[in-house]
């Protein structure tokens, strides 16, 4: 106790006048070495809060969205207040199908009406043909049958398709189906990587 | 000194009022706010809606009692640094080095868990080296082994951080080590985000990470105390936080059984705590005192003179 009191008094000491000269900063090592480590974790922190409730950096496997994007290509996707809309390349993850999330284009929104014709290779949305220059090649009809091709959207769902057709799992798939936009995770934004598939989706 | 430890009692007496508020809203999210059988969240739940308030309340009700209280005396009880001159105090040091044996628990869970995807992993590669069709988990457990690393580096952390804590004055803050389980945090973190990245429920994942975040920048304000950059109000509110946070993800966590999760989120409940206990509400910086002048021997020159003078 007596040390404590000691102490205060030392504290509470009036200040001296400053001598002439620059004021001496504290630059010892290890105050150094806690700075760099709290700006570390600090930006590691702030990193990770903008990758889980605004943005994500995806990777995309797969040939599903050919000639679009690429297997290996690094998409931002942006997820904060996004609603889908119709023309959107979005990344959702439907756990009936795997847990890993799949990137693909929404040809349809809540309310609309979706008809797929493989005869002619046409899309059409409330009776209208799209107008689909993105999908790589005519569409075929797949190994698992016609699957859902004639179908009103649900609300709160979106009906989605990959761009290359023949090699896409999408709401064609059974398994798969009209998604809930509640598994949609965000919207891609850009190709990030590798540098020359740089674009804006 | 008896009026210190009642504001200190009132104060972490609200900050677990808070906790036990928010685990029983999420319990009571995860029972009524999930849609089965993809859990999606049922937007607009009521549970949800309160939990966010209760939240949004808490943070700035700490924030208030962080702030220093004006019109009164400097004393001990209000200098960060002259708290840590007690002696005899028991409570943060158990706390403590309880927190430490909790790290050090959450170290098999995920030692095994990233062996077995890492043996997962090399099985798939292997598979596709021989030809056949398998998807490359794209999960190796290196995360989940480096978190186990990270676990066993906040027990050391938290060990010393007790063991300093029945010393009095300057080695009583902990030095260095408290910054152990902050920087082993940033592992935990991204080993978290990485499990949780396809996951379009914000919910399942939101509070774990929020409370992990808490808590690292929570034990690096502490760290701060030893190395000469205090932020006493802000470590005060970060380690209220903490409690709060780590309280509502402890629920989701016990709900999945991902017990190395409960086991850390326990041990950086129990520094929280700890810490809470240790420290006043409205605490202050010490008064800058400026550097005296180095007092001169009377006839004894500087080198510059004698030089010149030669």
């Amino acid at each position: 106790m007596e040390n404590w009191e000691s102490e205060v008094e030392q504290n509470l000491e009036p200040s001296q006048p400053e001598p002439a000269g620059k004021p001496r900063k504290d630059t010892s090592g290890g105050r150094e070495l806690y700075l760099n480590v709290r700006v570390l974790v600090t930006m590691m922190a702030a990193f990770v809060m903008v990758f889980t409730f605004a943005a994500r950096i995806i990777v995309v496997s797969g040939p599903s969205m050919e000639n679009t994007l690429w297997g290996g290509d690094l998409i931002l996707v942006w997820g904060l207040g996004y609603t889908p809309e119709q023309g959107d390349i979005v990344v959702l993850t439907q756990e009936n199908y795997q847990e890993d999330s799949i990137v693909k284009r929404v040809i349809a929104i809540e309310g609309q009406q979706v008809d797929i014709d493989y005869a002619s290779s046409t899309v059409r949305v409330d009776g209208t043909a799209l107008k689909e220059d993105y999908i790589k090649e005519l569409m075929l009809v797949p190994s698992y049958g016609e699957g859902i091709n004639h179908v009103t959207v649900p609300e709160g769902c979106i009906f989605v398709m990959g761009d290359n057709r023949n090699h896409s799992a999408d709401s064609r798939y059974p398994d798969i189906g009209i998604v809930d936009v509640r598994c949609v995770i965000g919207r891609g934004v850009a190709v990030m990587f590798p540098i020359d598939h740089w674009k804006r989706l | 000194m008896r009026d210190n430890i009642s504001q200190r009692a009132r104060w972490l007496a609200c900050a677990v009022a808070a906790a036990l508020a928010a685990a029983a809203l999420r319990w009571w999210q995860l029972s009524s706010a999930f849609e089965p059988p993809l859990g999606l969240h049922i937007p607009g739940a009521q549970a949800s809606v309160i939990l966010v308030c209760v939240l949004v309340m808490a943070a700035a009700g700490l924030a208030i009692l962080a702030l220093p209280r004006g019109g009164r005396q400097p004393g001990r009880e209000y200098r960060w640094d002259l708290l840590f001159l007690n002696t005899g105090e028991l409570v943060y040091p158990a706390l403590v080095v309880l927190a430490a044996f909790f790290a050090l628990g959450a170290a098999p869970f995920l030692l095994k868990m990233g062996l077995s995807q890492w043996q997962d992993y090399q099985q798939a590669r292997a598979a596709l080296a021989q030809g056949m069709e398998v998807k490359l988990p794209s999960n190796n457990g290196m995360l989940a082994i480096a978190t186990a690393v990270g676990a066993l580096a906040s027990f050391l952390g938290l060990l010393q951080l007790g063991r300093d804590g029945l010393r009095p004055g300057k080695r009583g803050r902990g030095g260095f080590s408290a910054a152990l389980p902050g920087v082993a945090g940033c592992v935990w973190l991204m080993e978290s985000f990485r499990a949780h990245a396809a996951n379009p429920v914000l919910w399942d994942y939101g509070p774990l990470l929020l409370s992990i975040v808490c808590g690292m920048l929570f034990y690096m304000d502490f760290a701060g105390l030893s190395a000469g950059a205090p932020r006493p109000r802000r470590l005060l509110w970060m380690a209220g936080m903490t409690l709060i946070l780590s309280a509502a993800a402890l629920v989701s966590a016990l709900a999945g059984a991902t017990w190395a999760d409960v086991l850390l989120l326990l041990s950086q409940m129990l520094a929280a705590g700890g810490v809470l206990w240790r420290l006043s509400p409205g605490l202050e910086n010490p008064p800058i005192t400026k550097a005296k002048p180095r007092p001169q021997t009377p006839g004894a020159g500087s080198i510059q003179e004698e030089t010149t003078h030669e």
